[in-house]
């Protein structure tokens, strides 16, 4: 066995174990450092398995449209919800998933209309809802600091970023307002911000 | 699937707020601790079975559990960030979907990562990309053709390999050589699984492999070999 057919061999017996790779390992060393490099290389393939993290959009993404096609049905029965939340709140509480749903709507209304000019004023004229959502934010950032002081930071941080979004997607609506990629990109925002409240509705609150 | 998921468009418009709604704050009971502190995180089985109901925690305690393997497997296969961040999308939703299905005959990671295999050469199928090449064992093009190597101690690959160095090779394998060499080498499948994966034979199989692995040794080196010249400039 020459070096061409210990290469060749390789394929079928990678680890260089057969007989006749062995004889002529014995006296090649540079198939014998071919045989290690490619064992290294082996080696370190392991490493590569599992060792990159999605970003947070991927899960963020799944769950939007799980809850779009209706999979994610239940709220969480084991978890504790805190009754003053609920108690303080009435039926005023629906107001916020209300506001919510609004906000999809209006994001639903601008994706679908073919908006020429007139609508595109039309659009910005809508821009006053976006005050009746900050009225929103405001009850619910009252409830959550009267409730749960310490996930404050957390709930202001979301607020915060989505509403920035809704805010540049909406502006690229009211320049380009025939582009899909804004108004999908305005849907969305809305779909996260509902997502907010959802998620502060339906789950625990310490 | 009856229903199209959407990417995000992420090219033109601020979508950075998809990335800093922390995971966190997406499914976990508590919003500042993770469930685990509260003693009472689901083992997988309890996870599954709650899945079956449609809760929404155990649905994020899957992805939680397998998010890394999935994206990981997708990215390799790809090379491609955005890519593997919507294939892994995709896998996990079809996972969802079909979970009423799963019995319990086969481990649970084993079926979500065979699901995810078939979503990433799917998508390789339809950009018209070659899973596997077709060439037999004995043919070949001459750079692929045995050689007498005598490298100079400096190319010779050292006791390890660095990761990030062996990423970017990887990556830069053709796409061909690269589904083999990660479903083999990077996630353990055998040659007889990957024939049936990939619709090639097992020969074949063995022969990209190893193809793949002289070519990564190659690039591997390569890199070496530049990096000692430049520090010998330096």
């Amino acid at each position: 066995m020459d070096c061409v057919e210990l290469q060749q061999s390789l394929a079928e017996v990678e680890d260089g174990s057969s007989v006749e790779q062995r004889a002529h390992l014995r006296g090649c060393q540079a198939c014998s450092a071919l045989v290690r490099e490619l064992d290294l290389i082996v080696a370190a393939a392991g490493e590569l398995r599992a060792a990159d993290e999605p970003s947070p959009r991927v899960w963020n993404s799944i769950e939007i449209a799980l809850r779009r096609e209706g999979l994610i049905r239940s709220s969480r029965t084991g978890w504790p919800l805190v009754p003053s939340f609920r108690a303080r709140w009435g039926a005023a509480r629906w107001l916020v998933p209300a506001a919510a749903m609004l906000l999809v709507a209006l994001g639903i209304y601008v994706r679908r209309e073919s908006i020429p000019n007139q609508l595109a004023k039309q659009a910005s004229v809508v821009t006053p809802a976006v005050s009746a959502s900050d009225l929103d934010d405001a009850d619910l950032m009252q409830e959550v600091a009267a409730n749960a002081p310490a996930m404050k930071p957390q709930y202001e941080e979301n607020l915060r970023w989505v509403n920035e979004s809704i805010r540049d997607a909406q502006g690229a609506v009211d320049d380009s307002p025939n582009d899909e990629d804004a108004r999908r990109s305005l849907m969305d925002a809305y779909q996260q911000k509902s997502m907010l409240f959802e998620m502060a509705m339906d789950r625990s609150l310490p | 699937m009856g229903t199209e998921v959407t990417a995000t468009p992420r090219k033109r418009y601020n979508t950075n707020y998809l990335c800093r709604i922390p995971v966190s704050a997406a499914g976990k009971g508590d919003l500042t601790e993770p469930r685990q502190q509260q003693g009472t995180e689901l083992s997988e089985a309890e996870a599954i079975e709650r899945a079956k109901l449609g809760d929404a925690e155990a649905f994020q305690a899957l992805y939680d559990k397998h998010k890394r393997r999935v994206y990981s497997l997708c990215l390799r296969m790809t090379a491609n960030t955005a890519e593997a961040e919507d294939l892994a999308q995709e896998a996990f939703l079809q996972l969802y979907r079909k979970i009423a299905t799963f019995r319990g005959e086969s481990a649970f990671s084993t079926w979500l990562h065979r699901l995810s295999v078939n979503v990433v050469l799917m998508h390789l199928r339809k950009k018209s990309l070659p899973v596997v090449s077709l060439e037999e064992t004995t043919q070949g093009t001459d750079e692929d053709s045995p050689k007498k190597d005598f490298g100079a101690d400096d190319l010779a690959l050292a006791g390890s390999i660095d990761r990030l160095q062996l990423q970017r090779a990887v990556d830069s394998l053709p796409p061909g050589y690269r589904t083999i060499f990660v479903l083999h080498d990077i996630e353990g499948y055998e040659h007889n699984e990957i024939a049936k994966i990939a619709g090639c034979s097992i020969g074949n199989s063995k022969s990209q492999l190893h193809k793949a692995r002289m070519k990564l040794r190659d690039l591997l080196k390569m890199n070496r070999a530049e990096k000692a010249g430049k520090s010998r400039a330096g």
